[in-house]
């Protein structure tokens, strides 16, 4: 007699989707690497060995972690492949714009003396022209290619919500800028500061565009 | 701009998720057109009507009266 588990017609089944605790571990433990690369440089250093060069650490960890990241999501292969070609090109942008940043900010914080605050670190801090020319690249190269990618992949809702974003933006900036700029020449302010209208442009631009994808 | 697709969707025991997969935008996408915050391109409207095998006229109306 055949067993009821043999009788029953197996389901096919959705592949499943990737979780988020093997990747977080590989980000962890990319970014343990990269400080321990860093000590290791430190200490050599600071007893008058040959060091690694300053892009040397993050490069290595960096490179480790994407093939960690790689093999990890060449096991869900066939959940990505069962995504439409919309939401693959999507979900590659914005993996493409995760990793970029990801290796800037440990970059960052790697090249930077110990001691200094979250503040000095993310804004006020000088940075070694190493970082300041590679992270350039990496923005200017990696955020051209994610959105082109990107760009192809939303669709019009998206696309509308990013339009009026980007406008929004754009008057975030010529508002206040020639009216800080007169008021500078008059006296009554101080020189306009240049981050400062960036940063409102790109808050305008998010709050439009989170409010016009999400509500 | 009004329309059924909330109806047409329910009819057809489709979830939003569902609905947009097979329209292949975001089920935000979705969601914005059923509540009436966000007019579909023409491409997009003639998918919808496509799908649901109506004239677009049909799934939208925009309350004028000839």
């Amino acid at each position: 007699m055949a067993s009821k588990d043999r009788m029953m017609v197996t389901e096919p089944q959705e592949p499943r989707a990737p979780g988020f605790i093997w990747p977080a571990a590989i980000c962890f433990g990319a970014i343990f690497l990269a400080g321990i690369l860093a000590g290791y440089s430190k200490a050599a250093a600071e007893a008058g060995k040959a060091t690694l060069a300053p892009w040397a650490g993050p490069l290595i960890a960096a490179t480790l972690g994407i093939a960690g990241l790689f093999f990890y999501f060449r096991r869900h292969a066939d959940w990505f492949r069962a995504l439409s070609r919309r939401r693959r090109r999507y979900w590659t942008a914005l993996g493409l714009a995760a990793v970029i940043g990801g290796i800037v900010g440990v970059w960052a914080s790697f090249d930077q003396p110990a001691n200094r605050g979250a503040i000095e670190m993310a804004f006020t801090g000088s940075l070694s022209a190493n970082f300041a020319i590679g992270a350039s690249l990496f923005w200017v190269i990696g955020l051209l290619v994610s959105m082109i990618i990107y760009h192809r992949s939303i669709d019009d809702h998206e696309e509308r919500a990013w339009l009026w974003a980007g406008l929004a933006g754009w008057y975030a900036f010529i508002f206040p800028a020639p009216v800080w700029w007169v008021l500078h020449r008059a006296g009554l302010a101080p020189p306009a500061d240049a981050m400062l209208l960036f940063v409102l442009s790109m808050v305008a631009n998010c709050v439009v565009y989170l409010w016009l994808k999400f509500r | 701009m009004n329309n059924k697709l909330k109806v047409l969707r329910a009819m057809r025991n489709w979830s939003q998720a569902e609905l947009a997969d097979r329209l292949d935008v975001s089920r935000q996408a979705v969601n914005a057109i059923e509540t009436g915050k966000y007019d579909p391109s023409l491409p997009l409207a003639f998918k919808l009507a496509r799908l649901f095998a109506m004239p677009i006229e049909e799934i939208f109306d925009d309350g004028f009266e000839g």
